[in-house]
């Protein structure tokens, strides 16, 4: 996989310099997020207007229900009123936090098996050694950083919504990773399993966020699934190079004139984000 | 997308096995289209009870209503707000859930006609020699912006609205003054790569905003699609491609921006 690069390294180092500062300020206002979320333990406190009104309002419709319920109006049976009670706790502002929790939980876990498996391939001698391409060494090494974020984002969500830190990975996937272990020796095998990885997260995250109810938990998903897609974006141009046999190809920037057609778009190929391969909400919840 | 005849020597790469990779990849989006299309009847839906509906107002409202979109908040209050038989009929304007289709829509079509323009210019030399993965870029990223925006129009269409095909009326100008300045295939990029960045922080402010469920689902699965088209923009610039570890809303429009462009 290194040979042939023609990477000029300290260019490649000063631009993880920049980008760094960019994710530097970008990290200013995730961590700004964050500590809003463990220090606004108390629910619905993030947005109080909307919170005040929703509230408000949920308390006049419980009131009418009731109301109409014991005045002996007959507007509501007992099985009237079971489906208006049932209507109104159903709405999205008072939704269980519980599954949010748990939906959260699994994000939480898929993220700590991310970071293992990167810590783990960076290991390898052709990921994070000597003979890595360098390109792929420091996408392994940032985009597993990125992931240690991502899961103390999360468990900083579930800690302000009062669940438990999932510090555990998937198990399920953890049993996919434990069995790919033996096989991995080269880096085509590595990118793959990382792109399976990668994959279910952002599918995971893109299904969540249509199932949360807190906007805390719709915030921290909304803001980590992009990213997951573009990890994908980027693992599925270097598979597909490597499947290809063309590792030299894999440099920063890549040698544009020389990359054939399909490498433009292979890594980009839905319009609509997929979430077939997205993960059981409660797969990794705490138990 | 035709370009000039590139001289650069051919590499040992089994191309080929690119093109069936790709195939497959496309015969897969075409199978998540009908989904799509039953996403988007369930957002009109929702949407139409939004109108009628005070439930899941969110802080676009204040960007919404800082633009003059009043009608937003006549629209969330709704009917539940009076019980009164004698009040005067409120007049609904657009929820800020229908606001931000018209806004997604009309991006969407900026970068339809963004990326039409580049490949006009590339096809007719303009821009140099472009590289055969840049110019498929282009048009798969052009396609999947089209997919993008008849997908919102449908919602559009659904509640009641026409379809918009004009572009965001706010940032028309710019790109265009941009456009004009476009001299290669790297000026292309860099304003392709503002564009989708733009799109992506938008749609990251819509998922917060949106009341809707069905929408909310509709703009999680468009928001990570730019922001792979900003990953590989900024690869083939010889940038990091995913410098942050959270995706962020700095140069998201405004929900209301293309609130005059929804018409009945």
């Amino acid at each position: 996989m290194n040979e042939n690069r023609n990477l000029d390294e300290p260019e490649l180092i000063e631009l993880m310099e920049q980008s760094k500062d960019i994710h530097s300020d970008a990290m200013r206002r995730t961590r700004g997020d964050i500590n809003d979320l463990i220090n606004n333990v108390a629910p619905a406190t993030e947005r109080p207007e909307e919170r005040k009104e929703e509230a408000a309002e949920f308390t006049k419709k419980r009131s009418e229900i009731l109301g109409a319920a014991s005045n002996g109006l007959g507007i509501l049976g007992v099985t009237g009123l079971g489906a208006a009670m049932l209507a109104l706790f159903s709405k999205p502002a008072f939704a269980s936090s519980n599954t949010d929790i748990q939906i959260l939980q699994t994000a939480a876990s898929i993220e700590n098996l991310a970071v293992a498996t990167y810590q783990t391939a960076l290991t390898l001698p052709f990921i994070g050694g000597s003979s890595a391409n360098p390109v792929v060494k420091a996408f392994a090494q940032t985009t597993m950083k990125q992931h240690q974020e991502h899961a103390q984002a999360f468990n900083a969500a579930i800690t302000a919504l009062g669940g438990k830190q999932q510090n555990n990975p998937d198990p399920v996937l953890l049993k996919v990773v434990e069995s790919a272990k033996p096989s991995l020796t080269s880096p085509s095998q590595v990118v793959n399993l990382a792109l399976e990885l990668e994959q279910g997260a952002a599918e995971t995250y893109v299904a969540n966020v249509a199932a949360l109810s807190e906007a805390r938990a719709i915030d921290v998903t909304s803001s980590i699934l992009g990213v997951e897609a573009q990890h994908v974006a980027i693992l599925t141009a270097v598979s597909a190079l490597l499947s290809a046999g063309a590792p030299q190809l894999i440099t920063l920037p890549p040698p544009a004139a020389q990359l054939p057609a399909a490498a433009g778009s292979i890594g980009f190929p839905n319009a609509f984000y997929p979430t077939n391969k997205a993960r059981p909400q409660t797969e990794g919840a705490v138990k | 997308m035709r370009t000039k005849k590139d001289t650069t020597p051919e590499i040992a790469i089994s191309e080929h096995e690119l093109y069936s990779l790709t195939e497959e990849l496309a015969d897969k989006h075409q199978d998540t289209l009908p989904k799509m299309r039953e996403g988007a009847n369930e957002v009109s839906e929702s949407i139409r009870e939004l109108t009628k509906s005070k439930y899941g107002r969110r802080s676009f409202l204040t960007k919404a209503a800082a633009l003059g979109a009043g009608g937003a908040l006549l629209a969330a209050c709704g009917t539940a707000a009076s019980t009164s038989t004698t009040a005067a009929p409120k007049v609904a304007g657009p929820s800020v859930d229908l606001q931000v289709a018209a806004l997604a829509a009309s991006l969407e079509n900026l970068a339809v006609s963004t990326y039409k323009a580049g490949i006009s210019a590339a096809t007719a030399g303009k821009l140099g020699t472009v590289p055969p993965a840049v110019a498929n870029f282009a048009e798969t990223a052009m396609a999947q912006h089209a997919d993008h925006a008849k997908a919102w129009n449908s919602i559009l269409v659904g509640a009641g609205y026409k379809a918009i095909s004009a572009p965001d009326p706010a940032l028309n100008g710019v790109i265009n003054a941009d456009l004009g300045k476009v001299a290669n295939v790297v000026d292309l990029a860099k304003l392709a790569l503002n564009l989708e960045g733009v799109a992506a922080a938008t749609y990251l402010e819509a998922l917060y905003a949106l009341s809707s469920k069905s929408a909310r689902a509709i703009a999680a699965t468009i928001q990570p699609v730019e922001m792979q088209h900003v990953a590989i923009l900024n690869f083939v610039l010889g940038t990091y491609p995913v410098p942050n570890a959270f995706a962020t809303t700095t140069g998201a429009r405004p929900a209301g921006e293309a609130k005059s462009l929804l018409v009945k």
